[in-house]
């Protein structure tokens, strides 16, 4: 087996401690920003919806000036954000190079992403019920636990495998600042030394990756969906 | 107690410039609706019925006027003791808006969820044998029907004790068999618990059904308000006119005149005539008596009786044929007794 593998990827079977070394690397980004990416656009998406004009908490300027980042932010290609926030990533990480150094701009890349996302599924709730919700007494508050979330747990699921797998393809892109990880791994063997079997098994592996994301997400869904 | 007071909702137009385009949705309500009654607010869509009652639970904020239940003006309270307030107006909805996420059980107990589990459960269970629809206790709502649905929504309504049900259109999306089953309920929970009813509907046959007392709404006014039997027998406005007419079958009369139907011939000295009787016996033989006193031949073409709040109303269209004189005398005759005549084709003038 060693062997039969050592001949059909010779390029990545020499450099097996660092190809696991790049996937702990992509999944420690997808974790770290992800995680903080999930909390934050769910806060974003949950402020858009309920300030935003006929809203529960309807707050006009609140919900124009949160609009209006997210949209800069979304308008910004990743790579331009990746460079432009090194200094705030200093600032905040202690570094702009590595794993460490890429949380920032990932987050920053990723979450007004999922903050839309969010703010489309908890849209698709049903106006009567939160007009029932309120008639039997619930605060606001109660109106979002209660109601938006625990009535957009499919939709938000979506949301999040869509974000998941873009947020998969920034890291790869992070890769261009030092941060390692797969798509780092891939270019400088794949594409600068021209080794193929490097590229076709990144390939694959990205592949694999985003098809499991994309049934944990639908199976988590659909469980979810009376 | 419910009591609205000059009750005013605008709401903005599209244009914000252009105030006088804004919709006077409540346009100067006053109401005062009794403890234990049925009370039905009715109107044609767009007669700001629906704002006018969630003026009631405050879920629109009146721009101006007053909101009293119980002597408790909404309008001052703080948020929490409007949500507590809220607790006691139970609200069911056309589309019924039960949560499709959470069991029969758990769409019940949603408002519930102050109490203790185990009192929670008997509660439910209290309140789901209460609607009769205990059984679906475990199913998704998606699995009932609509009216299944609506009970359950009565349910969830009641869940809190509360004094007041509010019910917007509550029957409008379901088919007459059920409509009337949910109303008999609706009626049952009026007797039972005391409970005040406010019932919002474009059919008057629903006000006809359960209401004691009515209001008629137009272009976010009140136009018309007392007793059903009242405002069915005896309708003021041409709107409430409009609305009897939809429910009576001798209203059809106008359409057999319009396309000159050989049943509504006719003949020279004949009198055609719409009676309606209001506060009449009707079991009173007035047509029989009438057609010997006279001498005249009265021939029914259309009759109707309908019960409302209990009592009868009804009428007939009949074609008196005889001596003209005579008809004339019994038509007095019939006004005498409290019979509402119309003359509908009159064969001597029209000749």
């Amino acid at each position: 087996m060693q062997q039969f593998l050592s001949e059909l990827l010779p390029n990545l079977m020499r450099r097996t401690p660092e190809f696991w070394k790049a996937i702990c690397d992509t999944l420690l980004m997808e974790a770290w920003a992800g995680s903080i990416c999930f909390v934050i656009g769910l806060i974003f998406g949950i402020i858009l919806t309920v300030t935003k004009p006929g809203g529960i908490m309807e707050n006009r300027p609140l919900y124009q000036v949160l609009d209006t980042i997210i949209n800069l932010f979304r308008s910004i290609p990743f790579i331009i954000l990746l460079t432009a926030l090194m200094p705030l990533s200093r600032w905040i990480m202690g570094t702009a190079i590595y794993v460490r150094g890429v949380i920032v701009p990932l987050v920053f890349g990723a979450a007004p992403f999922f903050s839309r996302q969010v703010e489309s599924a908890l849209a698709q709730t049903d106006k009567g019920l939160i007009e029932a919700a309120l008639s039997m007494g619930s605060s606001p508050l109660e109106v979002i636990f209660r109601v938006y979330l625990r009535e957009s747990i499919a939709p938000i699921t979506r949301a999040t495998t869509i974000t998941a797998i873009s947020l998969l393809s920034l890291t790869a892109m992070a890769g261009a600042v030092g941060a390692g990880g797969l798509g780092d791994f891939a270019i400088r063997y794949g594409h600068d030394r021209n080794m193929i079997d490097i590229t076709w098994v990144t390939v694959i592996l990205l592949v694999l990756a985003v098809s499991f994301v994309q049934w944990l997400g639908e199976m988590f869904a659909r469980k979810n969906t009376h | 107690m419910i009591e609205l007071t000059h009750v005013v909702k605008n709401f903005s137009s599209p244009d914000k410039h252009d105030a006088s385009k804004s919709i006077h949705a409540v346009n100067d309500v006053s109401l005062k609706i009794n403890d234990g009654d049925i009370f039905g607010i009715i109107g044609f869509s767009g007669a700001g019925k629906s704002t006018l009652v969630r003026c009631i639970n405050l879920l629109e904020r009146p721009d101006s006027g007053s909101v009293k239940i119980d002597g408790t003006e909404m309008t001052q309270l703080k948020p929490k003791e409007l949500y507590a307030a809220r607790r006691k107006i139970g609200m069911i909805f056309q589309q019924f808006n039960l949560m499709p996420s959470r069991t029969v059980f758990d769409n019940v107990a949603y408002p519930l969820k102050h109490m203790p589990k185990l009192e929670i459960q008997k509660r439910v269970r209290e309140l789901l044998s209460l609607v009769e629809i205990s059984d679906k206790e475990n199913s998704y709502p998606s699995e009932l029907s609509g009216g299944q649905k609506q009970r359950v929504a009565i349910a969830r309504a009641l869940a809190n004790d509360p004094t007041i049900l509010l019910c917007d259109e509550a029957t409008s999306a379901l088919d007459p068999q059920t409509t009337g089953a949910i109303l008999q309920l609706l009626k049952d929970l009026n007797a039972t618990l005391n409970l005040t009813i406010v019932v919002i509907t474009h059919e008057m046959e629903v006000v006809k059904n359960i209401c004691r007392k009515a209001a008629v709404m137009d272009h976010g006014e009140i136009i018309e308000t007392g007793d059903v039997f009242e405002i069915f027998s005896n309708p003021q406005h041409q709107v409430t006119k409009n609305f009897v007419r939809t429910t009576s079958n001798l209203s059809k009369i106008e359409n057999l005149l319009r396309e000159n139907s050989p049943m509504v011939q006719v003949k020279p000295g004949e009198v055609m005539a719409r009676l309606v009787y209001i506060y009449a016996d009707v079991s009173d033989p007035l047509i029989s008596f009438a057609s010997r006193e006279f001498d005249l031949v009265i021939n029914i073409i259309l009759a109707d009786v309908e019960i409302v709040s209990d009592i009868m109303v009804g009428g007939t269209v009949v074609i008196f044929s005889g001596d003209y004189a005579k008809i004339q005398q019994a038509i007095e005759y019939f006004k005498s007794k409290n019979v509402r005549v119309e003359v509908l084709k009159d064969a001597a003038i029209s000749e």
